[in-house]
């Protein structure tokens, strides 16, 4: 092994970046505004105004409701109004006069309340429904003819982040990983094919440069990138910078402050890890493309089912037996798993499931090494 | 052959790619310091005989010796220089760029070799210009000055001139000329006949086999013509018109 020989091949993939602004800004600008959206639409998207209507309730129910919807300082504006029955109810939702109904059977203390929604919008509808739970909470105890009777509050506790924390701090550890993954899997596929369809690899092999070095070059150059990726990102969305008013531009916000407990230094890890076996991944499987469009059908093969299938969006343990099975091979289920373990459970160096993780990481990039070194043939190394 | 041992050698080699030979026994010794000239049309085995003696190719059986050394031998690719038919030059990095990788992978140490190189190929001043702003022309030079930073005792040449104006052919020959002069062994192919006669000795190919060796006077006399195309189709068995007539017999 010639390590200045490894190092000039890590220096040609840097030098040829240098010139490639594209390449550049998909490897950090494409993340960065993908992370954004996210942030924005998880953080700041809200169920608008909810119109409730409510039918055969008491009038001190009714009442209660107004009064918890006028204090309510949930993201949507709940306003409430009284209708003669159900079905004067369901008519209002489907002329798009109500978004929820309240219909309320019997009285104390058998009293029946169900809740009716338009039914086309589960997402949407369940917020709704949240939203109307969390008002008859509050309001529930007005039914109960006893003078200052209130149901007990019920506070929720969590164990690692707060109980405020959203979807958003459970995906964003998770997309430095699967950022790098992606990014650098396209663009060494790309690069290598180039290589061998351009004739720069048959001119490779015929000076002493090892299949090994080549290797090694590569990852060690797109690792580079990859790692300033990941480093770019990681500010991102664990930073917080306050920026203040400057002239017309008024002040923002540097960063999705992404709530965390554990060593971001340990998650740049993982990342960088999954990024080097991208990096081989994207050498071997350029021996099956012909063109740089063939590298890009690859994205459904070889990236969407380890984003559905790795845990990215849904455990793998929720999955059925077979798409479980094949999760549990997916080498992104692994960085998912350490990622969430060190950033949403704290989880460092000495937890075995990270230990475990990262050795499968390991595992897998020297696989893909083998499989890459592999395809680069010549007879005489 | 003027020294002690050949700078290329080759013994009964061939290579099959299943049922095509496309070398198909080939003897060969090349002397230092001269220009060989590899001739023969589209697919009769060029590119495939120049990849098996530089180890880029495995033979199915003979052997081929680069300086003496049997290949496929990794250190001896130092001392070979290979300019493929293709450009192979990384078009975003610039001139001085490319030839610095092409010369750290050869383990050159020699910093003037790059600018030295630059002024043979006529570079020097479009050094820091990105490959991909160059012409076609330049692009066959910087792709020949990759091949050369090395300063290769042999260097094989695939269809080096492809593509090239005949201004620029001409430099390129009074470059293999100099080099050769200097030393260096050069192994040609090309299927342009014309400059054949710029070459020491010539090779004629056809279907992985040579038909006939020789300078191009010998060759021209063996033939019996003063045209080294139709001496190629009459070594090849095939009348003006490229259709096949009784054989000449041997001509080895």
């Amino acid at each position: 092994m010639n390590i200045r020989r490894v190092f000039a091949v890590a220096r040609r993939i840097a030098e040829g970046f240098r010139r490639d602004e594209r390449s550049l800004g998909l490897l950090f600008a494409a993340p960065l505004l993908v992370t954004l959206l996210l942030g924005w639409v998880i953080r700041d998207s809200s169920l608008g105004d909810v119109n409730l209507v409510v039918a055969g309730a008491p009038d001190q129910l009714v009442t209660a409701l107004k009064d918890a919807a006028a204090d309510s300082s949930d993201k949507a504006t709940v306003s409430v109004s009284t209708l003669a029955d159900q079905a004067a109810v369901e008519r209002a939702i489907r002329d798009g006069d109500a978004d929820v109904g309240l219909v309320v059977e019997g009285s104390v203390p058998t009293i029946q309340i169900a809740v009716v929604t338009e039914g086309t919008d589960p997402a949407n509808e369940a917020g709704q429904f949240g939203v109307v739970q969390a008002l008859l909470a509050k309001s529930v105890g007005a039914l109960v003819p006893v003078p200052g009777f209130s149901l007990p509050e019920v506070r929720r506790e969590t164990v690692y982040l707060s109980p405020d924390a959203n979807q958003l701090d459970v995906l964003a550890p998770v997309f430095l990983g699967i950022f790098a993954y992606f990014f650098v899997f396209i663009l060494t596929g790309i690069s290598f094919l180039r290589e061998r369809v351009g004739g720069t690899l048959e001119r490779l092999l015929a000076t002493p440069v090892t299949r090994g070095e080549i290797v090694l070059g590569y990852s060690l150059g797109f690792g580079f990138f990859a790692t300033l990726q990941v480093l770019v990102l990681t500010l991102f969305v664990f930073g917080n910078l306050d920026i203040p008013a400057i002239g017309p531009i008024p002040a923002f916000t540097i960063g999705l402050n992404v709530q965390t407990v554990g060593s971001p230094a340990v998650a740049f890890l993982v990342a960088v890890l999954l990024a080097i076996g991208a990096v081989n991944l994207g050498i071997f499987l350029s021996t099956f493309a012909r063109t740089e469009l063939q590298i890009l059908q690859f994205i459904p093969i070889v990236i969407v089912p380890q984003i559905l299938l790795g845990g990215v969006l849904w455990p793998v343990e929720r999955l059925p037996d077979v798409l479980r099975t094949i999760g549990q091979v997916l080498p992104v289920t692994y960085a998912v798993d350490a990622l969430r373990e060190v950033m949403l459970k704290g989880a460092d160096l000495t937890s075995t499931v990270v230990q475990t993780d990262l050795g499968v990481l390991v595992g897998v990039a020297v696989v893909f090494v083998g499989l890459a070194a592999g395809t680069i043939k010549r007879e005489v190394a | 052959m003027t020294g002690g041992f050949a700078a290329v050698e080759a013994k009964e080699l061939r290579k099959a790619f299943g049922p095509i030979r496309a070398v198909d026994g080939i003897d060969l010794s090349l002397s230092p310091g001269r220009i060989y000239g590899l001739l023969g049309p589209n697919g009769s085995g060029k590119t495939t005989l120049i990849r098996l003696l530089t180890g880029l190719a495995k033979a199915t059986s003979g052997s081929a010796e680069i300086l003496g050394t049997p290949m496929p031998n990794r250190s001896a690719l130092a001392r070979i220089g290979y300019m493929p038919q293709s450009e192979a030059i990384y078009p975003e990095l610039s001139v001085a760029e490319n030839i610095r990788f092409f010369a750290t992978l050869q383990d050159t140490r020699d910093r003037d070799s790059i600018d030295r190189t630059l002024e043979l190929v006529e570079l020097s001043d479009r050094k820091s210009s990105p490959a991909l702003t160059l012409s076609g022309g330049m692009r066959r030079r910087l792709s020949l000055a990759c091949s050369l930073v090395h300063d290769p005792p042999v260097l094989f040449l695939d269809e080096p001139t492809v593509g090239v104006d005949p201004a620029l052919r001409v430099q390129f020959w009074s470059h293999f000329r100099r080099l050769a002069d200097a030393g260096t062994t050069i192994f040609v192919a090309s299927h342009v006949m014309d400059e054949a006669d710029r070459c020491d000795d010539l090779l004629f190919i056809r279907s992985g086999k040579l038909i006939a060796r020789g300078t191009g006077g010998e060759l021209r006399s063996q033939a019996g013509t003063d045209n080294l195309e139709t001496a190629f189709l009459k070594f090849a068995g095939l009348d003006a018109a490229g259709q096949p007539i009784e054989p000449t017999g041997s001509v080895q």
